[in-house]
C-alpha cells in the first residue's frame, strides 16, 4: 500500500513538473519562431539578434536563478511567482538553440522557394503558412528534443533550489519530491527515478516521435537517399546522435552558410562580422571601465568584490578541474565508440537513457552518501558536464568526411599516427562545442553543487553538502534570511558574466574560428 | 602461358548480398588483369560497381567467391594496392602535405624521408606551393591530384579508381584523365594495373584496354569488350565512335 501511495505521489510530481515543461515548450517555440523567422528575413535583426543569442546561451543561466525567484515573487504573488520563476527559468535554457534552428532553416531555405512566393504574389501571412514554418518544422522538433532534456536539467535543479529557499517553495514537482525522498532510504529513492525515466521515454516516445516523423515527413525519402550513400556505421550513429545533441549547433551553423564560398588562401578565409566584433569587444571594454570604476567609488561593492573574487577563483578551479577529468574519460571513450567499437549503437541508447536522468535528481543522494562538500561538488559538476561532452564528440562523426573510416584502413594508418591525424583531429569540432557548453553546464550546476540544502519536516533548514567558498555557495547565502542580498548577488553574477564571456572570446571563440575554417568544406 | 605468368588481380565467382535486406547486389562476377593493363567496369548507375571495387581493395569481404593478388587471396587492404575516391576523401584537418604522407602509413621511412617523397609527388602533380594549404582551399581537380599522389605514394602495383572524374566538371576531368595517360605510359611509375569503375562510356573507351560490361542488379558480366589502340586515343574517330556504340547496344541488352 505504501509503495502504491508512494509512486501515486511520485506521478503526481512528475505530472506537475512535466506541466511546467509542456508550457515552457510551448513558450520556447513561440518565441524561437518570431525570433528565429525575424532574424532570418531581416539583415538589421539579424546582426543585433545573433551575438545576443550567442551570448546567452553560454551564459550560466540558472546561475540567475536566485535572482529571477526574487524578482518573480516581489512581483507576483507566491505560488504563482515561484512558477513563473520556474518556468521562466526553463524558457531561458530551451529557447537559444530553438531559435538558432529556426534562423538556420529560413536562411537555407532555397531560393527557388522564395522566388516561387514572389510569382505567385504570397502576403505574408501565406509566405509564414506555406514556407516559413513548414521549412523550419523539422529543425524545431529536432532542437525542442535537445531544448527539452536540457529543460529537465534547470527544472529538477530550479525545483530543488526552491525547496533550498525554505518559503519560496514549489509545491510540488518531482525535484521537491527528490529533495525528501534521499532521506528514505534506497528503494523509494530509485522508485523515484525510475518514474522519471519512465516520463522521459514516454514521453520520447508518445509526443516526440509522432512529431518527428509528422515534421520529416517530407524530407524522409531525401535523407534516405543521402544517409544511404554513408557507411553503415555512421548511418547507425547519425540516427541516435542527430536527435540528441545538435548541440554543434554553431558548427553546423557555418558548414551551411559558408559552404560553395572558396578561396586560395593558407587557410580558407571565413568572413568575419569585424565590424560588429569590434563593437563588441568595445561594449565589452565599456561595462568593464564602467564596473571599475563605479566599484572602486563604492567601498560596499568593493567590499562585496574582495567576497565574490575568491568565490569565484574557487570555483573556477573546480569547474576546470572537473572539466579536465570530464576530458580524459570522454576523449578516449568516443574515440573507442566511434573508431573501435563495433558497438557504438548499443552504447548511445544506454547513454542516452543515463544522460536523461538530470544530474541533480543524483544530487540528494550523492550529498546524503559522500557527505565531503568539495567531493560532492566535482562529482555534480561532472555529472552535470560530460553529457555535453561525449554527445557533442560524437556528433562530430556528422562534420566527419564519410570516408575516414575506409582511408584509415586503405592506407594502413594505426597506432600514433592514427591518434594524431585522424581520431584527435576528427573529434575536434565536437569538442570545442562539447566543451563550451559542458563548461556552461558546470556552472549552471553550481547552485545546488556548492551548497545543498534541504527544509525538514519542521520548515528549518538543513545544510546537506557545502563547499568552503564558491561562487554557487555565495549565490545560495546572499539571498537566504539574514544574507547579505541583492548586492552581493548582482555583483556575484556580474563577476561570473564577465569572466564566462573573456573565456568564451578569448579561448573557445579563438579555437572554434581555427576549427571551422580548416573544417568547413 | 604468358598470361598465367603476368596475372594481377583476379576475380573468382565473387558474389555480394546484404546481410540484412538479403538482396543480392553482386552475382558470380570473374575477370582477370594483367599486368599492364587498365580495365573498366561500366554498368548503370546503382548496380554494385563500387562495392566491387572495395571488394577488391579488401574493405568489404566478399558473400562467396575470392578475389587474388598474384596467387594470394586478399583479404585485407594492403600497400600495394591503392585506392583513389570519387569524392576524393582528403582529411580536412590535415594539409595537403600530410594528406599524402597518410599514403606512406605503412612504410618504415623516417618521417622526413616521408616530408619528401610527399612534395616530391605534389611538385609531380603541379601542386608546389600547395603543400601547407589545407584541402578545402583546393579546387575539385586538385584534390583529386592530392588524392591520386596519395594513393600512388606507396608505390602500388595496382590502382583502383572509384569513378574518379565523376566529381569534377568536364574540363578538369580531361585534364586528369590526360595526366592518369601520361603517368601510366611514363615507365617511372610502380602502378602496373588499373581498375577504373565508371558510368562513363566514353572515359571507359578513352583509357582502357579491357572493358567489363555489368548488367543491372544484381550484377552480372554481360560481356568483356577489348579496346585497341594506343592512347592518348582520337575521340572523333571512327573506331573510337563505334567502341562507344557496341557498349551502349551491350548496356542496354537485357
Amino acid at each position: 500500500m505504501d509503495f502504491i501511495a508512494l509512486v501515486l505521489r511520485l506521478v503526481l510530481d512528475t505530472s506537475a513538473s512535466w506541466v511546467r515543461m509542456f508550457i515552457a515548450l510551448g513558450i520556447s517555440v513561440l518565441i524561437s519562431i518570431v525570433v528565429g523567422i525575424y532574424a532570418a528575413v531581416s539583415p538589421k535583426a539579424e546582426k543585433i539578434i545573433l551575438p545576443i543569442v550567442d551570448i546567452l546561451q553560454t551564459i550560466p543561466i540558472l546561475a540567475f536563478f536566485p535572482f529571477a525567484l526574487f524578482v518573480f515573487v516581489v512581483i507576483l504573488p507566491g505560488y504563482i511567482g515561484i512558477n513563473a520563476a520556474v518556468i521562466f527559468l526553463i524558457v531561458t535554457s530551451m529557447v537559444w538553440n530553438i531559435i538558432f534552428g529556426v534562423y538556420e532553416s529560413i536562411k537555407t531555405i532555397p531560393r527557388e522557394f522564395l522566388e516561387v512566393s514572389d510569382l505567385y504574389d504570397f502576403d505574408r501571412f501565406e509566405r509564414l503558412k506555406k514556407i516559413y514554418i513548414p521549412a523550419a518544422l523539422p529543425r524545431i522538433v529536432e532542437q525542442s528534443i535537445l531544448s527539452w532534456s536540457i529543460g529537465l536539467f534547470y527544472l529538477v535543479t530550479s525545483e530543488i533550489f526552491s525547496v533550498g529557499a525554505s518559503n519560496e517553495q514549489v509545491k510540488y514537482g518531482i525535484g521537491v519530491a527528490f529533495a525528501s525522498l534521499a532521506y528514505q532510504g534506497a528503494g523509494p529513492y530509485l522508485t523515484g527515478i525510475a518514474v522519471f525515466v519512465a516520463f522521459v521515454i514516454a514521453t520520447r516516445f508518445l509526443f516526440f516521435r509522432p512529431l518527428e516523423d509528422y515534421s520529416t515527413r517530407h524530407i524522409r525519402s531525401q535523407q534516405k537517399v543521402q544517409q544511404g550513400n554513408a557507411p553503415r556505421y555512421e548511418r547507425v550513429l547519425l540516427g541516435w546522435v542527430s536527435r540528441r545533441i545538435s548541440s554543434a549547433p554553431m558548427i553546423i551553423k557555418s558548414n551551411r552558410i559558408v559552404k560553395g564560398r572558396k578561396h586560395i588562401s593558407r587557410v580558407p578565409v571565413v568572413e568575419e562580422r569585424r565590424d560588429l566584433k569590434m563593437l563588441g569587444y568595445a561594449v565589452v571594454v565599456l561595462l568593464i571601465a564602467g564596473a571599475l570604476y563605479t566599484f572602486a567609488s563604492n567601498p560596499v561593492l568593493l567590499g562585496y568584490e574582495a567576497q565574490v573574487l575568491p568565490a569565484l577563483a574557487a570555483s573556477f578551479a573546480r569547474v576546470w578541474l572537473a572539466f579536465a577529468i570530464m576530458l580524459a574519460v570522454s576523449v578516449p571513450l568516443c574515440v573507442y565508440l566511434i573508431f573501435m567499437s563495433k558497438r557504438g549503437r548499443e552504447y548511445m541508447l544506454l547513454f542516452q537513457i543515463v544522460a536523461s536522468i538530470p544530474a541533480t535528481i543524483l544530487l540528494p543522494a550523492i550529498a546524503v552518501t559522500i557527505k565531503q562538500g568539495e567531493l560532492v561538488a566535482m562529482v555534480v559538476f561532472i555529472l552535470s558536464g560530460i553529457w555535453y561532452l561525449i554527445f557533442s564528440i560524437m556528433a562530430s562523426v556528422k562534420t566527419m568526411p564519410q570516408n575516414v573510416f575506409e582511408v584509415r584502413r586503405i592506407f594502413g594508418v594505426k597506432g600514433k599516427n592514427a591518434w594524431k591525424n585522424i581520431y584527435l583531429k576528427a573529434i575536434l569540432p565536437g569538442l570545442v562545442t562539447g566543451a563550451l557548453t559542458g563548461i556552461a553546464a558546470e556552472w549552471n550546476a553550481s547552485i545546488v553543487a556548492e551548497y545543498f540544502t534541504t527544509s525538514g519536516v519542521t520548515g528549518t533548514t538543513n545544510v546537506v553538502s557545502s563547499v568552503g567558498v564558491g561562487l554557487g555557495k555565495l549565490l545560495d547565502l546572499s539571498l537566504a534570511p539574514g544574507g547579505q542580498g541583492i548586492g552581493l548577488m548582482m555583483v556575484a553574477l556580474l563577476n561570473l558574466v564577465v569572466m564566462i564571456l573573456l573565456v568564451n572570446t578569448f579561448v573557445w571563440k579563438r579555437l572554434y574560428n581555427k576549427v571551422t575554417k580548416v573544417y568547413a568544406g | 602461358m604468358r598470361a598465367e605468368h603476368m596475372k594481377m588481380i583476379t576475380l573468382e565467382k565473387v558474389s555480394f548480398l546484404f546481410k540484412n535486406s538479403n538482396l543480392e547486389i553482386i552475382d558470380s562476377i570473374s575477370f582477370q588483369t594483367n599486368k599492364g593493363e587498365f580495365i573498366s567496369v561500366v554498368g548503370p548507375s546503382g548496380c554494385g560497381k563500387s562495392t566491387l571495387l572495395r571488394i577488391i581493395a579488401g574493405l568489404i569481404t566478399p558473400t562467396s567467391g575470392r578475389v587474388l593478388f598474384g596467387n594470394k587471396e586478399i583479404t585485407e587492404p594492403n600497400r600495394k594496392i591503392a585506392f583513389v575516391f570519387q569524392d576524393f576523401a582528403l582529411l580536412p584537418w590535415l594539409t595537403n602535405q600530410d594528406n599524402v604522407k597518410i599514403g606512406l602509413s605503412r612504410s618504415e621511412m623516417s618521417d622526413e624521408a616521408k616530408d619528401k617523397k610527399a612534395s616530391e609527388l605534389l611538385d609531380r602533380f603541379g601542386l608546389s606551393g600547395f603543400e601547407e594549404y589545407y584541402p578545402n582551399a583546393l579546387s575539385g581537380g586538385m584534390k583529386q591530384r592530392v588524392g591520386i599522389a596519395r594513393s600512388i605514394a606507396s608505390d602500388p602495383q595496382v590502382l583502383l579508381m572509384d569513378e574518379p572524374f565523376s566529381s569534377l566538371d568536364e574540363l578538369t576531368a580531361n585534364s586528369l584523365r590526360s595526366d592518369i595517360i601520361y603517368m601510366l605510359e611514363n615507365k617511372n611509375i610502380s602502378v602496373n594495373a588499373v581498375i577504373m569503375v565508371t558510368h562513363n562510356v566514353e572515359e571507359a573507351v578513352e583509357l582502357s584496354d579491357k572493358i567489363v560490361v555489368l548488367s543491372d542488379k544484381p550484377s552480372r558480366v554481360k560481356e568483356i569488350i577489348k579496346v585497341n589502340g594506343t592512347r592518348p586515343r582520337d575521340k572523333r574517330s571512327k573506331q573510337f565512335a563505334d567502341y562507344v556504340d557496341r557498349i551502349y547496344s551491350v548496356l542496354a541488352q537485357d
